[in-house]
């Protein structure tokens, strides 16, 4: 009951004109992203952080959060429409979604992926609010130990689940424990990596290196082809699917709500693995897998419910423990950080009004998505008519914009520059960026606990596994690392045997 | 992707080994806790051991189907890209110079005209509005305080 309370509390401070207007303007945003191919909604957030450091918090994170799920809601528009995924998680819905569009049934592709998402989101929401709660109010019990090993946990954890090279993520890791470090240190007050720079005794600002590696590099990768797009035409009446095929697709609609939020529930686990799991269950269960690529409901529905809910799955680690469970994540908890508040399960009890508002906020930001993705969509659809060339120049103006912002000084521009091109190499060789960026967020907060741990332990490393609560996450990084260990093992092994036969 | 892997594996080695020196000239403990060195000392081993298996690796693993991807782009996307960044470099160079308002208006010109071949009146067309609209709103609304040029704006 207590969470019903708080979730009524939260309405009433969502529920004024400015607060709903930031809701609508992260709708739109995130509809825009999702629908224009070559910005994601991590790089989009980050490029906008910097703008929202005068607002307040709450009306700033219910903008970012609103245009993190609404890309999730305008990237099946060009998958469907244009076979070309606006983000990652719709390259699945991309597969079935555009045959649909061919056999001249696009309308009811974007209305069953319009409601999915709806379902998905409130369902989500739910979820997020329940499991947010329970989950911080379990967390007041860690000390620095437990904190230490939870940190080090979600670092592994977001590595094996979500790293496609597992030696190149830990190298990104370790790469962002390394960018943590500089700056004054937290013990003796001396400096590390700063070489008489000034700018940079107070360390790398992290919207410094979130807008060179996800923005503007980002763009550079769009920026290296010119981009032609013709979209389909959609009437407005054909968008709305029939009773009889929203009927056939909820049992898809409701197993991609619940793959969806329970898988990103750990971190590392994005939409985009969502909806690809999604779409496996959906040809698992199906009674004819092998129409699956020719244009099924279920193989549009199932993968759109499950990136959306996702989306909530993501944000419980992020606001129950402080931990990003992915990059987009990463770049809301720098958020609440910049905006001065203190990501963790203390959030809950210091900033209560606050995360009961943006919960709150998602529900009537899915609301808005209902309507802006469904009359809406031709109207949408038609931004694709803007050439990509018209549009990076400005991306690159607002990103010189925030990161002069960041501190007023060119120097921080040069430095997002000189990580720009650091991110678009590493993009480049599979070098992952996420695992980079949320070490450098979460490695001064490791390296405190570790600090803090071992000064009331007398130095004792012992602490760490004399806890039981630290001692089962050290012991949960064990056992992954084994497992991935001997995976890799395995995987060689049967490829130098292939080699030699 | 073996010979990136491989020019990323001696980045890497260069970086522990710049972690290490930094690490060598600060406390590595102090009485109970980690002093200063202790957390780059570890980021470059881990580093120093990724990189050196990365190198390893690039030699004996069998050549798959990742390895035909390529480092650098096409020869006319790399210049579209070199393009981009030194323009931007440029923007950072001389904007105390030559003030904001018009850093951005020719930035966004030499893009339209250098790389999306508009025509010359479009492209300066463009470049004034994106630099006003701009300007209007992070300088004039919401006062930034970005630098002045010898036109005074």
């Amino acid at each position: 009951m207590d969470v019903i309370t708080n979730l009524m509390g939260g309405f009433a401070t969502c529920l004024t004109p400015y607060n709903l207007w930031m809701a609508v303007l992260g709708a739109f945003l995130g509809t825009m992203v999702g629908i224009l191919p070559g910005l994601g909604p991590s790089a989009t957030m980050a490029i906008i952080l910097p703008i929202t450091f005068g607002m307040d918090a709450t009306p700033a994170m219910i903008m970012l959060c609103a245009l993190y799920y609404g890309a999730m809601y305008g990237g099946s528009t060009t998958s469907i429409l244009v076979n070309v995924p606006g983000e990652a998680s719709s390259v699945v819905t991309a597969i079935e979604g555009h045959q649909l569009a061919r056999q001249g049934k696009a309308g009811t592709a974007l209305g069953l992926s319009a409601i999915g998402s709806f379902f998905a989101g409130i369902m989500g929401t739910i979820g997020l609010a329940f499991t947010a709660s329970t989950l911080a109010e379990f967390s007041l019990k860690f000390g620095p130990a437990e904190m230490f090993s939870l940190v080090l946990m979600g670092m592994f954890t977001i590595i094996y689940v979500g790293g496609k090279d597992v030696t190149k993520s830990l190298m990104s890791m370790a790469i962002g424990l390394g960018l943590g470090t500089v700056g004054t240190d937290i013990v003796q007050g001396k400096e590390r990596f700063t070489y008489g720079i000034s700018e940079l005794l107070d360390g790398i600002d992290f919207v410094i290196l979130v807008m060179g590696t996800f923005g503007i590099s980002e763009v550079l990768e769009s920026a290296e082809e010119f981009m032609k797009i013709v979209p389909m035409k959609v009437k407005f009446w054909d968008l709305f699917p029939s009773w009889k095929d929203t009927w056939y697709c909820r049992w898809a609609i409701l197993r991609g709500t619940c793959v969806g939020f329970f898988i990103c529930c750990v971190p590392g686990s994005g939409p985009t693995i969502a909806s690809f799991l999604s779409y496996g269950v959906e040809k698992s269960v199906s009674k004819y897998p092998e129409r699956f690529g020719t244009g099924v409901m279920e193989g549009v529905a199932g993968p759109e419910s499950s990136n959306n809910a996702a989306v909530s799955g993501a944000m419980v680690p992020m606001f129950a423990l402080g931990i990003p469970g992915s990059g987009a994540t990463a770049v809301l908890l720098g958020g609440l950080i910049l905006y001065g508040l203190k990501p963790g399960p203390m959030l809950f009890v210091e900033n209560a009004d606050f995360v009961w508002a943006v919960m709150a906020s998602m529900f009537i930001g899915n609301c808005i998505l209902i309507v802006m993705n469904l009359p809406l969509v031709p109207v949408f659809a038609s931004l694709l008519r803007i050439p990509y060339g018209l549009i990076y120049p400005a991306i690159l103006i607002i990103c010189i914009v925030g990161a002069y912002a960041v501190a007023t000084g060119l120097f921080e521009v040069g430095m997002m520059l000189i990580f720009a091109i650091c991110g678009y190499f590493m993009k480049k060789g599979d070098v992952p960026a996420a695992p980079m960026l949320m070490a450098l967020l979460m490695g001064p907060m490791m390296e405190r606990s570790l600090y803090q741990a071992l000064n009331l332990s007398h130095g004792s490393m012992l602490v760490f596994i004399q806890r039981p609560i630290s001692a089962t996450l050290l012991s949960i990084i064990v056992l992954m690392s084994l497992y991935v260990g001997i995976r890799s093992l395995r995987g060689k092994k049967a490829a130098i045997e292939e080699a030699e036969e | 992707m073996r010979k990136a892997d491989r020019i990323y594996g001696v980045i890497g080695l260069g970086l522990a080994l710049w972690c290490y020196l930094e690490s060598s000239r600060l406390d590595y403990m102090t009485e109970f806790t980690p002093g200063p060195g202790f957390m780059p000392f570890w980021v470059g081993v881990v580093l120093a051991v990724l990189s050196f298996y990365l190198i390893i690796d690039s030699f004996v693993r069998k050549s798959g189907k990742k390895d035909e991807t390529k480092l650098l782009p096409e020869k006319h996307a790399l210049y579209r890209v070199s393009a981009i960044m030194g323009m931007l470099f440029a923007v950072t160079f001389s904007m105390k110079f030559l003030g904001f308002p018009l850093t951005l208006a020719l930035f966004t010109t030499a893009i339209l005209l250098l790389l999306e071949h508009y025509s010359v009146l479009k492209s300066v067309g463009y470049g004034i509005a994106y630099s006003a609209v701009t300007w209007f709103v992070f300088e004039y609304v919401l006062s930034m305080g970005f630098p002045k040029g010898f036109l005074g704006i």
